[in-house]
């Protein structure tokens, strides 16, 4: 019995959850639902939609078949457009742009329908009463169809996002790819990506071609698409017989979308090219059953893989064969499920190759291997964020005793008789032990601080975490409020100034600016309105001292500075920064080590005064009038 | 892998005779007139014992939902003054039943003589069984439970405590039910037949409009002998319709329970939850499935149970459906011959090690293994299956270890307690009481004590977000070793964490300490030990009276109004705290920020006279 023990390490790789993902998708009787109003609105015909409610669920079902005629005649419209050119606001929550990235994209033809679908009365008013009667809205669509419900289940998000949490699910059947990576990742941060599953058959092309010039524009697309439609709106009537097209079409559209699926498929994280990318859930389904993806490079190694299995015969009817697909999965759910052969007695192993059997792949030895390491690689990709995310918490608590420290050493110095705070009995430190253990300290919780922001760059990090671990960004917060001032010691200290310039605009390091970020845009649940009674313990700028340090350089210059505008200059800026610093005690926004009798910003303040009076005479006298 | 062929009553601490008497008197209990919803019968022996079986009922005022807004499923939450224990502790989550057979139960207490046949049988000692066939099953469970409830409140122990038997019960009672009665320990008091193609324990996994007509109109003929009705009577598409109906929503829930099981972490499943309804029904209590073969499956881990109810009625071809469903009636009404049978054959085996289960069944080599292969083919379980019953024991098995894990970090605890504490007795030295004197952070002791604050948060922290993501055994928050220490890190720690949260204003950004700012570890914790001591909620506040005080302090000096209800309940609780010495007598030095306090108060006040003894020693 021994040699069935359990091998040992984290008991969650021990199986392999896209096959029972699936299994629990397909005897959910949302597919079904949802199909059923995706082929009433396609037999409706073109640009038609279908509403309707189904016990507590509201349904809005977009038709396949629709009319994209920017692609058509217009060749210097290119395939992608940027999601909020003419976007109004709709998508706010996704057009924000981080450092570095590319801005949010989308397939201009889809974009152009859905404004069309905008202006369009009916369809509001009809989501509007949908979402007074029910809590819970499907929105779905087959093919394009399946892409215009996409960009409008995003506005329905953004747009409810601000009143209630929305139940909104987004079910596209074979559709096209609908925006680059920016979108994709702009849908994870606002975790929304489980809200959008896509329906993809193996060996369906339509999913795994890019919309372009290229393709829309040849005799054999607009044949394909001509039949399609024709099929959608009569789908008792297909005849595959009055099919106009050749074999040698079907092989050219076929060795068409291999090479576009190859092109994508290699396209790696973060380049940035403006190539489509996978979003949200694929349900991949073939005869023997269902699994689910959610990693994007996965899904698109698994798309490419699959149709690798199929052939040009399958470029027509795969894409028309959805119901027949949803039915048959709804019925196996219910039953054994395949041949089981001779099994693994890894569990690991065993459900493993459950999902391959699911993908219909199993006599396909080579590209069972292959997909074999792409469900692998999804797991892999999975778990890390997670897992870091948990390590992250347990390591904070290890280096919470390190900030500690730097706490105890800020109220010692509010309390020492020299009376001069933390920020210049740091700046102006001997050959302290003290202060040299709170150096070393500093270095810590920079290295803690710099590894999370670069496991963030990295993408290592799960990408809602600013909403998942919302009390790493309350620690951020607490960490930056108080060690900050000592960088900026640091810095002035060993004259780093001098080299670079001051720290506000040349000094100061991207994980403040990142965390200044992250704090601005946390969910604020509640704001006290009263105003603070005492000094706070930390001041809320942490740039304050920069600023001083900038104010500092100001006076001296202002001492021998005899031409009147830039004595003007200096006047002025003086005066701002302590009306800046006036204001911010008066909210009691600082904490009480600002004010301290010697601190570096006192004696700059009494020295201002007492040199106001002389300046501005001096200036009076200076200038013309 | 523990094999135990035999007698089914001995794996569970029953006798085979009970067993039988209890399912017939149960099938009996449909036969009585409405008026006598229960039957009573001695089983002789040393000690003898009562059986109490109740017949329940299906009819339609019982098991209608009441109106448009009622649940899907018709659950609701228990009454938790009846049934104190029918929750999770630290989460604070009560547990639901469904509310018609509820209903009935409370119904029963209260216009029958029930409760003096309880009482009678207590009073000489003999055991009581309760039992239920079918609808009566639930009535049982809850009958068994409050008695459980009263040994409880009593103190007494449950040597002569109460069984459960039910035959074919439908399930009623939720994870948090489950939960409950396992750290309770009341686990292997509850064992439930269920014949493997009976569809009756199923039923309530489908939403309840959909079986309605099914449970109030053709069930209770059948179930009671009385009406001659026959099995075949009913309409075989209709039957087969329910069947179908049934197993779907039976697949649906328990692949997602499964793939919970199985470590999934997409948040699809979450979000379906909202657009798929997905029965809240748990088993609870030992199981034991009566396979097609005469054999009896005893199975204890509740989560392989829950899969066993779908996978062993699962289809093998699609074909086979309506025969299935047509063979599920006879099935619910076949208990009395089948458990005389199936007992008398001493077939009985226990389902353990499920992480072990081998996943295949040919190549088997020793005996042992061969009756574990025989079993699960009896079961009808498919690979699929037995993964999933694995994926259950696994899950159960790392929660062991999650404990085991925490429980090494018990000394590190220990450890940093026992520095506080030392901190505690210096502060006193210095003639301060160590809330206040960390509140000020003069001294490096303090921070000293601020660096072991954070480090047992840490751990506290770690085990509390655990608890929340259900990660250890349900016994945990029983443990009497984790309440005492979860007890005495609250006492000495919270008031540091109180003192730091007003010490940083923190009040000013967020609220006061108590409603805003306090942190899950003193809540959870001091649930655990209001529950374990049966104390009412709430009433262990002697960790966190300092935010109280602090509340108070500010009041006064930002010249707001008295809050005399506050001052008088602070003042009247650490009198009766110091007396059981939860409070110690720093609290009343002569500099604290209760004294402060204390001391802004009238004379003729009532909380000033309250604790002026204590503050003047």
């Amino acid at each position: 019995m021994a040699r069935r023990c359990c091998k040992s390490g984290h008991w969650k790789e021990r199986f392999e959850t896209s096959a029972m993902m699936g299994t629990f998708l397909a005897s959910t009787p949302l597919l079904k639902e949802a199909w059923r109003l995706c082929s009433a609105a396609n037999a409706m015909g073109c640009g038609a939609f279908v509403v309707e409610q189904v016990g507590g669920v509201g349904y809005v079902a977009f038709s396949g078949v629709q009319e994209m005629p920017v692609l058509g005649w217009d060749p210097s419209c290119t395939m992608l457009a940027p999601l909020d050119a003419a976007g109004h606001g709709l998508f706010a929550a996704l057009t924000r742009r981080y450092e570095g990235e590319e801005p949010v994209m989308v397939h201009s033809g889809v974009l152009h329908r859905f404004h069309h679908y905008q202006s369009r009365n009916d369809l509001q008013s009809q989501i509007d009463s949908l979402l007074d009667k029910t809590k819970s809205i499907v929105i779905t669509g087959h093919s394009i169809g399946g892409s215009v419900a996409f960009l409008t289940a995003l506005s329905v998000l953004s747009f409810l996002k601000s009143i209630f949490p929305p139940s909104v699910l987004c079910i596209g059947f074979g559709s096209p790819f609908l925006g680059n990576e920016s979108l994709s990742r702009a849908i994870l941060r606002e975790r929304w990506a489980s809200n959008f599953c896509n329906v993809v058959a193996t060996h369906d092309i339509l999913p795994r071609l890019s919309l372009d010039q290229s393709l829309v524009q040849t005799p054999h697309w607009k044949a394909l698409i001509r039949f399609w439609y024709t099929s959608m709106m009569s789908p008792n009537s297909m005849n595959l017989t009055d099919f106009p097209l050749t074999e040698e079409d079907k092989a050219w559209l076929f060795s068409f979308a291999v090479a576009n699926m190859e092109r994508l498929a290699q396209v790696g994280e973060g380049s940035r090219w403006r190539s489509f990318w996978p979003l949200g859930n694929y349900l991949f389904c073939s005869e023997e059953g269902m699994i689910c993806l959610d990693n994007a490079i996965s899904v698109k190694k698994m798309m490419h893989l699959m149709l690798r299995t199929s052939s040009p015969s399958c470029v027509i009817e795969e894409h028309l064969k959805y119901g027949w697909y949803v039915e048959r999965l709804s019925l196996q759910s219910l039953g054994r499920r395949f041949k089981e052969g001779h099994l693994s007695e890894s569990s690991y192993e065993a459900s493993l190759s459950m999902a391959l059997n699911s993908l219909g792949t199993s006599q396909q030895v080579l590209i069972a291997l292959m997909a074999k390491d792409c469900l692998k690689m999804a797991r892999q990709k999975e778990r890390h964020p997670n897992l870091n995310a948990a390590y992250l918490a347990i390591k904070l608590s290890k280096i919470a005793p390190y900030r500690a420290e730097i706490e105890w050493y800020k109220a010692c110095c509010d309390n020492s008789d020299k009376q001069r705070g933390y920020y210049d009995s740091f700046k102006q430190r001997g050959a302290s032990k003290r202060e040299s253990h709170i150096n070393k300290n500093r270095i810590i919780l920079k290295a803690f601080w710099d590894g999370v922001v670069s496991m963030m760059d990295r993408n290592e990090l799960p990408l809602n975490f600013h909403k998942s671990l919302e009390w790493v960004i309350e620690e951020s917060q607490l960490y930056k409020l108080l060690v900050e001032p000592l960088d900026i010691a640091e810095y002035y200290r060993s004259g780093m100034h001098l080299k670079k310039g001051h720290y506000i605009s040349n000094g100061r390091e991207r994980r403040y600016e990142i965390f200044n970020q992250w704090w601005t845009e946390r969910v604020v649940i509640e704001k006290l309105g009263n105003r603070r009674t005492r000094y706070t313990s930390l001041t809320q700028d942490t740039c304050f001292w920069a600023r001083v340090e900038e104010a500092k350089e100001w006076l001296d210059k202002i001492k021998s500075e005899s031409d009147p505008n830039n004595l003007v200059f200096l006047r002025d800026r003086l005066n701002e920064f302590e009306a800046y610093a006036m204001k911010l005690f008066d909210g009691k926004e600082a904490s009480a080590d600002v004010l301290a009798k010697n601190s570096s910003f006192s004696l700059w303040l009494k020295e201002w005064r007492a040199l106001k009076s002389q300046i501005y005479p001096l200036i009076e006298l200076a200038l013309p009038d | 892998m523990d094999i135990d062929t035999g007698s089914c009553g001995r794996e569970l601490g029953i006798k085979d005779e009970v067993i039988k008497k209890a399912c017939s008197i149960s099938i009996r209990a449909h036969q009585a007139p409405a008026e006598k919803p229960f039957l009573v019968d001695k089983i002789r022996g040393s000690p003898s014992q009562v059986v109490i079986a109740f017949s329940g009922a299906w009819t339609s005022d019982a098991w209608s939902t009441r109106d448009g807004t009622a649940k899907a499923f018709g659950e609701t939450e228990v009454n938790l003054n009846s049934f104190p224990s029918l929750r999770s502790i630290g989460n604070d989550i009560t547990a639901k039943v469904n509310e018609a057979s509820m209903n009935q139960f409370l119904q029963i207490m209260e216009k029958s003589a029930l409760r003096s046949e309880m009482d009678k049988a207590t009073r000489d000692s003999k055991p009581i069984i309760f039992a239920g066939h079918s609808s009566g099953g639930p009535i049982a469970i809850y009958a068994t439970i409050w008695l459980l409830e009263e040994y409880k409140r009593l103190k007494k122990t449950l040597t002569h405590g109460p069984f459960c038997l039910t035959f074919g019960s439908p399930l009623t009672t939720d994870r948090i039910f489950c939960h409950a009665v396992r750290r309770e320990e009341w686990s292997d008091r509850f064992v439930h037949f269920v014949m493997i193609h009976d569809i009756v324990p199923r039923i309530l996994l489908a939403p309840l409009s959909s079986t309605k007509e099914f449970l109030e109109q053709s069930l209770p003929y059948l179930i009671s002998p009385s009406a001659h009705h026959k099995a075949d009577s009913i309409d075989k598409s209709k039957l087969t319709a329910l069947f179908d109906n049934v197993m779907r929503n039976a697949s649906c829930v328990a692949s997602h329970a499964a793939c919970i099981l199985m470590g999934s972490t997409n948040m699809l499943l979450d979000t379906m939850t909202k657009f798929v309804q997905l029965s809240p029904y748990r088993p609870c209590g030992q199981y034991v499935f009566c396979t097609g073969t005469g054999r009896l499956v005893v199975v204890k881990n509740p989560d392989a149970v829950f899969q066993l109810l779908f996978y062993s009625l699962q289809l093998v071809s699609e074909s086979e459906s309506q025969q299935k469903a047509v063979a599920s009636l006879p099935a619910h009404l076949a208990y009395e011959d089948g458990l005389d049978k199936n007992l008398d054959m001493r077939n009985a085996i226990h389902l353990e090690n499920l992480c072990e289960l081998p996943l295949s069944s040919d190549n088997t080599m020793d005996i042992a293994t061969k009756t574990i292969v025989d079993t699960l083919n009896d079961l009808n379980l498919s690979a699929r299956a037995r993964l999933c019953l694995r994926a259950a024991g696994e899950s159960e098995k790392q929660k062991e270890d999650n404990q085991k894990k925490i429980e090494r970090k018990m000394g590190m605890i220990r450890n940093a307690l026992d520095d506080l504490e030392g901190y505690r007795t210096m502060c006193e030295t210095r003639g301060m009481g160590y809330f206040d004197a960390f509140k000020v952070q003069k001294h490096e002791d303090d921070f000293k004590a601020n660096v072991k604050r954070l480090e047992l948060a840490g751990i506290w922290d770690e085990i509390i977000e655990m608890l929340k993501r259900d990660e250890l055994p349900d016994k945990y928050e029983a443990e009497k070793s984790w309440v005492k220490l979860g007890t005495e890190f609250r006492q000495l720690v919270e008031p540091l964490d109180v003192a730091n949260y007003y010490r940083h204003l923190k009040n000013e950004d967020t609220g006061p300490y108590m409603t805003k700012g306090r942190p899950r570890r003193y809540k959870y914790t001091q649930r655990w030990r209001e529950h374990a001591e049966q104390l009412p909620r709430g009433s262990c506040g002697e960790s966190c009276f300092w935010a109280d005080v602090e509340e108070l302090n500010l009041a006064v000096t930002s010249n707001q109004p008295r809050n005399e209800q506050m001052a008088l309940n602070v003042a009247n609780k650490l009198k009766e705290w110091h007396a059981k010495g939860e409070v110690k007598k720093d609290a009343f030095l002569k500099e604290t920020a209760l004294v402060t306090w204390w001391k802004t108060l009238p004379d003729n006040h009532g909380a000033k006279l309250c604790i002026k003894d204590l503050i003047e020693s």
